[in-house]
C-alpha cells in the first residue's frame, strides 16, 4: 500500500552490494507501512504510547493507570469539529470530566501540509482563543499515535478506564451532523460511558461509527 | 407578477415577453451554485397528473476532485439530507440512491459520488389533486462536499414550479432521458434465480453467490453503517458460477447481526440489492479475543 518513492525496485537484482541496498529499502518500506493489526478494540488494552504536547511535555498513556482517560481526536478546520468548539461544547465536556478526575487528551494526528495540523504555538493559541481545557494536546503529525488506534475520523473518541482497557470507542454522539443545533438534543457518547463506568455499571454504548472528517494522515488520499 | 394592466402595448408585449419566460424556466430551475459545484432541481415531465408519480431529481455537478456521500457514508462524512415543502395532495418518497463508489485507498473509505449524479426522489399525487394552477415545489438541503483535503457543508433552497393538469403526464425531453438513465441503472433487486448466502466466519462475513455465470469483479456496499471494515480489501475467490467475498467486520460490531443488506456491484456498473440471512459456519470455533459474538 505504500510504496517506497526513494529507491526503484530496479535496484534489488543479482550483486552482494544491490543486495544490501535491497534489504535496507525493504526495511524501510515496512517500518514505514501503518500497522498491519488492527488497532484498539473495545474490551482490550488501550495500546500504550507517550506524545509530545504543544507545551513541549511529553505524556505516556500507561502513566495514568487508576484514572479514566479521554482521548479525542482534533482538526480545526472540520465542521464536524468546529461544530463542538463553537458551540462550547468540546470545552465543556473537557472541564467537566476534568473536575472529575478524568485526563483528557486532545490528538491532533494531521500531517504537516495537511488541514488540522498544527504547530505547538499554533496550537497553544487555539487553546486559549477556544477556552479549551483537555489536560494536553498532544502533536501527532506522524499519524502514529492515530493509526495505533486506527482513528479514522475527526472528532473521534476513546474512553479508557483506569485498568487501562477501552471502553468506548466512536462518535462523540448520536447525531452525525455539522449542524450545532443538534448538540442540545444529542446523547453524548463520551459522557454516557464516563457516567455508567463511574457508576460501576456496564458501558451500553461501547462503539459507534465515529463521525466527522478523515484524519488527514500523511499517507491519505481521502 | 401580476400588477397594474400595462396602458401601452409596448409594455403588454414585455410583460408577455417574460410572462413566457418565466413558463419555459418553471420545468428546468437553472442550476444553483453550491461549495465547488451546482445543484438543480429537475422534473421528468412537463406536468403532474392526479394518481400518478412525478419523478423529480438532485441533480448534482461537482468539481473534479469533489464528492459528496452515499446512504451510508462510510468512514467519515455525511450523505446530503432534503426535506421537501409540498402543496396538498403530493407527497415525497425516499431518495433513490445510485449505486456508489469507494472513495479513497488506505486506512479510510468512503461510499460516494463525484463529478455528476442524479438523486431522484418520486412525488405521488393523490387522486384528489385537481388541475389547477402551477404550484410550487420546494426543497431544503443540506449538503456536505469534501476533497481528500477538507469538507465544506452547505445548504441549497430550490424550487419548481409545475402545472397539475388531468392528462397523463408528458416527458419533459431536456431530463427525461437523464430520469431514464438513472433509473435504468440503480440497484435492482437480484433475479430470483440466483443464490446468495452468509456465513459468519469469526472475524468476516463470507458472502457466497451463484449468479449463474462466471462474474470478474464483485464489490459489496452495505446499506448500514458498522457493520463492515470499510477500507478493507474484499478479497473475491471466484469458481465457475460461484464467487465466494470476503467482508472483514467492523470493529464497530459488537453485537451478532441477523442479516446483510446492500448493494453488491458486478463488473459493468451491474448494481444488485441483496438482503441475505447470516448462517453460522458449519465447524465449531474458539472465541475471538474481544468476545465479540456468544
Amino acid at each position: 500500500m505504500k510504496r517506497s518513492t526513494l529507491f526503484p525496485t530496479l535496484l534489488c537484482p543479482m550483486l552482494l552490494y544491490p543486495m544490501l541496498l535491497c534489504s535496507m529499502l525493504v526495511a524501510l518500506v515496512l517500518c514505514a507501512a501503518p500497522p498491519l493489526v488492527s488497532a484498539a478494540k473495545v474490551g482490550a488494552a488501550a495500546p500504550d504510547f507517550t506524545g509530545t504536547a504543544s507545551t513541549g511535555k511529553t505524556f505516556r498513556l500507561s502513566d495514568y493507570r487508576g484514572k479514566y482517560v479521554v482521548l479525542e481526536w482534533h482538526n480545526n478546520g472540520c465542521p464536524f469539529v468546529r461544530k463542538q468548539y463553537n458551540s462550547g461544547n468540546m470545552q465543556q465536556l473537557q472541564k467537566q470530566w476534568s473536575s472529575q478526575g478524568v485526563v483528557w487528551f486532545t490528538i491532533l494526528s494531521s500531517a504537516p501540509g495537511k488541514q488540522g495540523h498544527a504547530t505547538a504555538q499554533e496550537e497553544n493559541d487555539y487553546l486559549a482563543k477556544m477556552q479549551a481545557a483537555p489536560t494536553a494536546a498532544l502533536l501527532d503529525p506522524t499519524g502514529e499515535i492515530g493509526h495505533l488506534y486506527d482513528a479514522k475520523t475527526s472528532p473521534q473518541m476513546v474512553v479508557i478506564n483506569p485498568q487501562g482497557v477501552v471502553i468506548y470507542d466512536g462518535a462523540i454522539d448520536d447525531k452525525p451532523t455539522t449542524d450545532l443545533n443538534d448538540i442540545p438534543g444529542a446523547t453524548n457518547y463520551v459522557s454516557l460511558a464516563l457516567q455508567q463506568a463511574m457508576a460501576g455499571k456496564q458501558v451500553e454504548t461501547s462503539a459507534t461509527r465515529p463521525y466527522g472528517c478523515s484524519v488527514k494522515y500523511s499517507d491519505a488520499t481521502h | 407578477m401580476q400588477g397594474r394592466s400595462p396602458s401601452s402595448g409596448f409594455y403588454r408585449a414585455l410583460t408577455c415577453g417574460a410572462a413566457l419566460l418565466l413558463c419555459a424556466a418553471s420545468v428546468h430551475a437553472e442550476a444553483t451554485p453550491i461549495t465547488h459545484g451546482t445543484l438543480e432541481l429537475i422534473a421528468r415531465n412537463q406536468w403532474i397528473a392526479a394518481r400518478h408519480t412525478l419523478d423529480v431529481g438532485l441533480l448534482f455537478q461537482l468539481e473534479k476532485g469533489w464528492h459528496i456521500y452515499w446512504l451510508n457514508p462510510g468512514d467519515s462524512g455525511e450523505p446530503p439530507r432534503v426535506e421537501w415543502q409540498l402543496p396538498a395532495g403530493l407527497t415525497a418518497g425516499a431518495i433513490e440512491w445510485p449505486a456508489p463508489r469507494r472513495l479513497g485507498t488506505g486506512s479510510i473509505a468512503d461510499y460516494g459520488y463525484e463529478d455528476r449524479v442524479l438523486l431522484i426522489v418520486p412525488l405521488h399525487a393523490a387522486a384528489s389533486l385537481a388541475a389547477q394552477q402551477p404550484v410550487r415545489i420546494g426543497a431544503q438541503v443540506k449538503l456536505l462536499v469534501c476533497s481528500h483535503e477538507m469538507c465544506i457543508p452547505g445548504k441549497a433552497e430550490l424550487s419548481l414550479t409545475l402545472p397539475i393538469k388531468s392528462q397523463p403526464p408528458a416527458p419533459n425531453t431536456p431530463t427525461a432521458e437523464l430520469f431514464a438513465a438513472t433509473r435504468k441503472s440503480l440497484p435492482r433487486p437480484a433475479p430470483g434465480s440466483w443464490k446468495f448466502s452468509v456465513t459468519d466466519a469469526n472475524d468476516s462475513f463470507v458472502l457466497t453467490a451463484d449468479v449463474g455465470h462466471q462474474i470478474t469483479q464483485a464489490v459489496f456496499f452495505p446499506l448500514a453503517e458498522s457493520q463492515i471494515e470499510n477500507a478493507a480489501p474484499q478479497k473475491l475467490l471466484t469458481e465457475k458460477a460461484d464467487f465466494r467475498l470476503t467482508l472483514r467486520k467492523s470493529d464497530q460490531l459488537l453485537k451478532p447481526i441477523d442479516r446483510l443488506k446492500g448493494v453488491l456491484v458486478l463488473a459493468g456498473d451491474q448494481a444488485f440489492l441483496i438482503d441475505v440471512p447470516i448462517g453460522k459456519a458449519g465447524t465449531a470455533r474458539s472465541n475471538s479475543g474481544n468476545g465479540a459474538t456468544k
